[in-house]
């Protein structure tokens, strides 16, 4: 080794850093805005939110089921706090794959008006990047193993942690202060980006490391679940028709054993069936660790047929890593903190990736474009698509679900389409607008999109500021004022991009403009 | 109680901050002679010890770390955005958050 330990850990910093980048910031940021999945969802179908208890709810969801899919199975998503809807998840006999959506609380019949997929879209892509789940589950797990080289590369490379803590200078030369910004934002969340790169690798491990499973149980993963989660086999349908118990007595009996975790999810298997059998999962409880406990019912007499769970460390510390990582917390508070923390580690990619940029931009200012290479240019180009970009097709999510009709064909595909095609445009024109010019215009048109939100709630719903806040329905008002939050954001970054082009069009002779990149 | 643990937090860092030359000439002029660095360090490392107390007593054994992990990530960004554009108003946030998070855990009582 002829370079010091220090300079081969800041290569494989810069590396490892900047070609899984982009899709890490999309990983990031996405996830961030997962925190509110089910906020999301019930803010673009807030007439769908419901306070029922779950006895009732539950009941509801049934009897809808029964109607649609008398086969089953089933799967119901009880109301909560921060996910006030009842989901319904089912499987018909005519089509083969599973099919989700929600329970209107006024009429008891599956919503059809304002389709969509909510906050479950950025959930899924923050993991999946909306490719095949085999493909995508594999590239999110190499760019989160990228992460975790370039945390720790990027830990070793910084050699002033502690005599730099509070450093943070915007207004010197551009390097200085972006390399200022990526370092505080990076120590400053550092046990925030370990635990969730980390934790968010431990959730796939079953499907990045599956050797132990397959040695140890010879392949059979079925078993290796029903020992580690206590999950009894599949029932087989005994072929005799039997009526499925009132579901609300078993509700009520989970909810006495679990006062404060409460009912998460339901499953029912062969509804209608003689052996028909009703699994009651538990909430999340005020210990760290996710418990996966279960009751499981038979759906024809109610009668208790086992209470699973496993308490084992192993399984106690998987469950602790999956809540971090999920952040399924019922203090509103402490899942904005880790937000904050996730919009903390968005930035600071976003901030790595600007740096690398503004290290190799041509010192003097005349012999810019020609001396730009093609790496660089494309550096750049994927740059502003993406940290700018990004943002923009996501508001853009939440404009094409108020505006689209509520009633129509392939609804939540459309404003799957209308978000990657935002995003491409986004590239389109990071391409053709080289420059704080370009930065500034993607900036201005996010502002435009997210102060342009509460606006769009006000004349397409019921459900707008004027009426939420003084009402207290802080959901709906926290997403708005959100909203309006990023909003402003983004305009004070246009307008700080905007004087910035300017001065530097201004300094330039008039023949160089398009070499500042201006 | 949540603010309190903010407010026991952000005047630790600070003071913190102002037990290094940059920091402190930067917001008291000239370099803290020997004594006051290292009194600044400890009270600045007692607060931040202080702060975890809120957060147990709010979360629990169990999730408390994990809220006083995120209360010194917020409370530490913060320091460093108001140092670099706010810096009187960094300084005059000190005493300010730990007097409102008292008022509020004693009104809630």
């Amino acid at each position: 080794m002829k370079q010091g330990f220090r300079q081969c850990m800041a290569w494989l910093h810069t590396w490892a850093g900047l070609i899984p980048g982009w899709i890490l910031f999309a990983v990031f940021l996405t996830g961030t805005a997962a925190y509110y999945r089910g906020e999301t969802t019930a803010w673009m179908r807030p007439e769908l939110r419901t306070a029922l208890p779950a006895p009732d709810a539950a009941t509801l969801a049934v009897q809808e089921l029964q109607r649609i899919a008398p086969d089953g199975p089933w799967f119901i998503g009880l109301p909560t706090d921060s996910d006030p809807l009842i989901r319904v998840f089912w499987r018909s006999r005519e089509q083969r794959r599973f099919r989700d959506g929600v329970i209107d609380p006024v009429s008891g019949r599956l919503a059809e008006a304002g389709e969509t997929r909510g906050g479950e879209f950025f959930y899924r892509f923050h993991f999946e990047l909306h490719m095949p789940p085999i493909w995508g589950r594999w590239v999110v797990g190499a760019c989160a193993m990228a992460m975790l080289v370039a945390i720790l590369s990027g830990v070793i490379t910084h050699r002033r942690i502690f005599a730099d803590f509070f450093t943070f200078r915007p207004g010197k030369a551009a390097g200085r202060s972006w390399l200022d910004a990526h370092n505080a934002l990076a120590v400053l969340a550092l046990p925030y980006h370990l635990m969730i790169t980390y934790t968010g690798l431990v959730t796939l491990m079953f499907m990045y490391m599956p050797w132990g499973i397959q040695v140890a149980y010879q392949g059979n993963s079925q078993a290796y679940f029903a020992d580690t989660l206590g999950i009894p086999p599949p029932v087989r349908p005994a072929g005799q028709a039997a009526p499925l118990t009132d579901i609300a007595p078993l509700v009520a009996e989970a909810l006495r054993r679990w006062p404060e975790a409460g009912v998460r999810r339901i499953s029912v298997q062969s509804p209608g069936d003689a052996n028909a059998r009703i699994s009651l999962g538990r909430g999340d409880g005020p210990e760290l660790p996710i418990k996966r406990q279960e009751l499981v019912f038979s759906g024809t007499t109610g009668e208790l047929r086992a209470a699973t769970g496993n308490e084992a460390p192993a399984v106690q510390t998987a469950g602790a890593m999956y809540r971090l990582h999920f952040a399924r917390f019922e203090s509103h508070l402490l899942r904005f903190l880790f937000f904050l923390s996730g919009l903390a580690g968005t930035a600071m990619v976003g901030t790595g990736l600007v740096l690398w940029a503004a290290k190799r931009v041509p010192k003097r200012a005349g012999q810019g474009a020609a001396r730009r290479g093609f790496g660089l240019r494309l550096v750049e180009t994927l740059n502003l698509g993406t940290v700018f970009g990004l943002p923009v097709a996501m508001l853009g999510f939440f404009w094409a679900d108020r505006l689209l009709p509520r009633v129509m064909e392939a609804r939540s595909d459309w404003e799957i389409r209308i978000f990657f095609g935002l995003w491409l445009l986004a590239y389109l024109h990071a391409a053709l607008r080289p420059g704080r010019r370009g930065w500034a215009e993607q900036a201005g048109f996010a502002a435009l999109l997210g102060l342009g939100l509460p606006l769009l709630t006000a004349l397409t719903t019921r459900y707008h500021l004027g009426v939420t806040l003084p009402a207290g329905d802080w959901l709906m008002a926290g997403m708005d004022l959100g909203f309006l939050g990023f909003g402003l954001a983004f305009a004070l970054a246009a307008r700080k991009l905007w004087r910035e082009s300017r001065r530097a069009a201004a300094a330039a002779p008039l023949g160089r403009l398009r070499a500042e990149g201006a | 109680m949540a603010v309190l643990a903010l407010g026991l937090a952000y005047p630790g860092f600070l003071l913190l901050s102002l037990a290094m030359d940059r920091h402190h000439r930067e917001l008291l002029g000239g370099a803290p002679p020997r004594p006051r660095r290292l009194a600044l360090r400890l009270t600045g490392a007692a607060l931040l010890g202080l702060s975890t107390l809120p957060c147990f007593a709010l979360w629990g054994w169990s999730i408390g770390p994990v809220a006083w992990c995120g209360v010194l990530t917020v409370a530490a960004l913060g320091l460093v955005a108001l140092l670099a554009f706010a810096p009187r108003a960094a300084v005059l946030l000190a005493p300010l958050l730990p007097v409102l998070g008292l008022s509020a855990w004693i009104g809630l009582e």
